[in-house]
């Protein structure tokens, strides 16, 4: 059993990245992005694109990483222009059909599972340690402090710089923000930039692991949903600790022979099961 | 009145099909291919429209020309059961040759059924492709491609402890049972680790788990990148992985890293060598017509050139009623791009082909392997 835990938790990095990218965009920018996974697919599939043309991954991983920032810069505009006035929920519906959007042009230019997978360059692949039969590669370690990164970067971020502060204004108190002079729009449109060239590179880092075509790739939402809902949407650490989590869940019911076949649905159970504990909280809070 | 209704929209539906059909005009042919969505083919229909083009430059058959009429249905149930009404009713077509649908043998099995009309997929992708009374695709299906790599772990490799790491589709973890069972009843030997949940996600908690039981020998047909590379993490390097079909692809070939050893079962002649006996007739028709050259497009050729064998035998005219006549009562074909003879037959299920040919990675290239068709128990 100790076993499967450590081999499941050697995807607890990845996890985490994932859905650290859906907190972001949520604290900073107030949406919660569908189309996350399926932009950074984009990036990745631009750069192994160029790697496969002969361009050194040096090159082409900027290269990718700047192509996914423009695209979620592009959503990002969109969604400035013509639905800054709308609720979350409008927003996050843009995204849903973003995601459908880019889905199909995905698989149109870059095949599907069969046909159009790739190799993408495996950067610390040798062993780390080992406990019992799981080799544990020090890219598992890589991704964790990837990951530990961005969460300390970000809390310093808000908390301690005047960006932060204004990011958070907008956030919460749009309206409110460009009243008092901040420039609200201009300012999303970063933050949308840098997230879609995070999720880019944190695309690119899980594909070794976890698929190598455009539409695994792109549905990886569903995991970067479920991670980031442990978080609440909110706090990054937590996100942390739920990506984690999820890779050890995963581990066990990939051990235990009853509950094996149900592994694929883990990350809706953990969903269903998180909202149905916050709900009954506010049940007692209405109460 | 149902029933008065009933007979009025068959009534119809049968003058749309004769009108259609006044034994002058072209042959029609239907076809049902994903070309869009998560399956996709467009090859296959490009080969048969190629093989048929062929056959239509030398004369047409009894001096008729065949027309294909290929829909896309994207995966998608509704346009795959409306394609086959359009194509049986409106177009009245006399058999449906070529098609590669992941969805369309289970949906339209009891269409083909009623209309008594015959289907000769390309690709069966699905069971209900190979447990149809009116379906007979020209590839092994699967469950006999299944049984076939299960020998050749045990009997060729000479592997005692042979594992399968499957994705299972819904509906056909009967036929995997069922091939396994084949494979033990002719062997006498069991599977060591037997785990039909693989899917998407971190693939590491399942090879460890193959790793710890020792196994020698890994049947696997899930995604092909993340699992070699974490296998080769572990340290998997001495197993042999024998992929189904569905990975013998060029760019599942790239995908294994330098030093692991995986093999795939190929459904017909390995297409990446051309040489080999078949494979020359397929290699002219595609680089002609300048379709991709992929597996698929072999069962494209192959589904035309025995459809237009068949309707070649037919004395008198060609209707939807003689071409089935003709398929249920044919002779066995001996077709060299596969390891057994291809025959329709009057049964109620068809999966008349068997065996399985081996292609190794090396330098991300597919390589033939010397053992002809590995078919289990005659082989």
């Amino acid at each position: 059993m100790l076993e499967s835990v450590v081999a499941g938790l050697t995807s607890g990095g990845v996890y985490a990245l994932l859905g650290l990218c859906v907190v972001l965009t949520h604290r900073l920018v107030s949406v919660v992005n569908f189309a996350m996974a399926a932009v950074g697919a984009m990036g990745a599939f631009v750069m192994v694109t160029l790697t496969d043309a002969g361009l050194s991954t040096w090159l082409a991983l900027p290269a990718g990483v700047a192509a996914g920032g423009l695209l979620s810069g592009l959503l990002g505009a969109g969604l400035v222009r013509w639905f800054g006035d709308h609720g979350p929920a409008a927003k996050a519906a843009v995204t849903v059909a973003v995601f459908v959007g880019l889905m199909a042009v995905g698989l149109r230019l870059f095949g599907n599972l069969t046909s159009g997978a790739r190799r993408f360059p495996e950067a610390f692949n040798a062993p780390a340690f080992t406990v019992g039969d799981v080799v544990v590669p020090q890219a598992v370690l890589v991704s964790l402090a990837f990951a530990v990164l961005i969460t300390l970067a970000v809390t310093w971020l808000l908390r301690r710089t005047r960006v932060g502060l204004r990011l958070q204004a907008i956030s919460e108190r749009p309206g409110t923000a460009e009243v008092v002079g901040i420039p609200a729009p201009r300012l999303a449109l970063a933050v949308w930039v840098a997230v879609g060239a995070l999720s880019s590179l944190v695309i690119v880092m899980v594909a070794p692991r976890l698929g190598g075509d455009f539409s695994t790739l792109a549905n990886l939402v569903t995991t970067a949903l479920a991670v980031a809902m442990v978080g609440a949407f909110h706090s990054l650490w937590l996100t942390l600790a739920g990506g984690v989590l999820l890779g050890c869940l995963e581990g066990v019911a990939a051990a235990l022979e009853p509950v094996q076949q149900y592994r694929g649905v883990l990350p809706f159970l953990v969903m269903v099961a998180l909202l149905w504990w916050r709900s009954r909280h506010d049940v007692w809070e209405a109460a | 009145m149902k029933r008065a209704l009933l007979a009025l929209v068959l009534l119809a539906s049968g003058a749309v099909a004769c009108s259609a059909d006044d034994g002058t005009g072209p042959i029609k042919v239907g076809s049902i291919n994903g070309i869009t969505g998560l399956f996709q083919s467009p090859e296959v229909p490009q080969a048969v429209k190629a093989v048929f083009e062929e056959v239509n430059a030398a004369g047409g058959i009894q001096g008729r020309k065949l027309e294909l009429l290929s829909r896309d249905d994207a995966m998608n149930p509704q346009r795959s059961t409306e394609a086959a009404r359009e194509l049986i009713d409106s177009e009245g077509v006399v058999a449906l040759v070529g098609s590669s649908s992941a969805v369309d043998c289970g949906l339209n099995r009891a269409t083909y059924s009623q209309a008594g009309i015959v289907s000769i997929p390309a690709v069966g992708v699905d069971p209900a492709c190979f447990t149809s009374p009116n379906i007979a695709p020209v590839n092994p299906g699967p469950f006999k491609l299944l049984t076939a790599m299960l020998y050749y772990a045990s009997e060729t490799l000479k592997h005692d402890k042979v594992c399968l790491a499957f994705t299972v589709l819904p509906g056909s973890g009967g036929g995997i049972d069922a091939a396994i069972k084949e494979w033990s009843d002719l062997t006498g030997k069991q599977l060591t680790v037997k785990d039909t949940s693989v899917g998407q996600g971190d693939p590491t908690p399942y090879l460890v788990r193959l790793k710890s039981a020792g196994c020698r020998a890994v049947i696997y047909n899930a995604q092909v990148g993340p699992w070699f590379a974490q296998a080769k993490t572990q340290g998997m390097e001495q197993v042999d992985f024998i992929l189904m079909a569905n990975a013998y692809t060029d760019a599942n070939a790239a995908l294994i890293p330098p030093g692991m050893r995986a093999q795939a079962g190929t459904e017909w002649q390995p297409y990446t060598d051309e040489t080999l006996p078949g494979n020359d007739r397929w290699a002219r028709i595609v680089t002609t017509h300048k379709i991709q050259k992929t597996a698929f497009s072999q069962g494209g050729v192959m589904a035309a050139d025995v459809f237009v064998h068949v309707l070649k035998t037919i004395k008198g005219p060609i209707t939807r009623e003689s071409v089935t006549q003709a398929f249920k009562s044919m002779q066995p074909i001996r077709y060299p791009m596969v390891g057994t003879p291809w025959v329709f037959g009057p049964g109620d299920k068809h999966n008349p082909i068997e065996g399985s040919r081996f292609v190794r990675a090396e330098n991300g290239k597919w390589v033939v392997l010397p053992e002809g068709f590995i078919v289990p128990g005659r082989s």
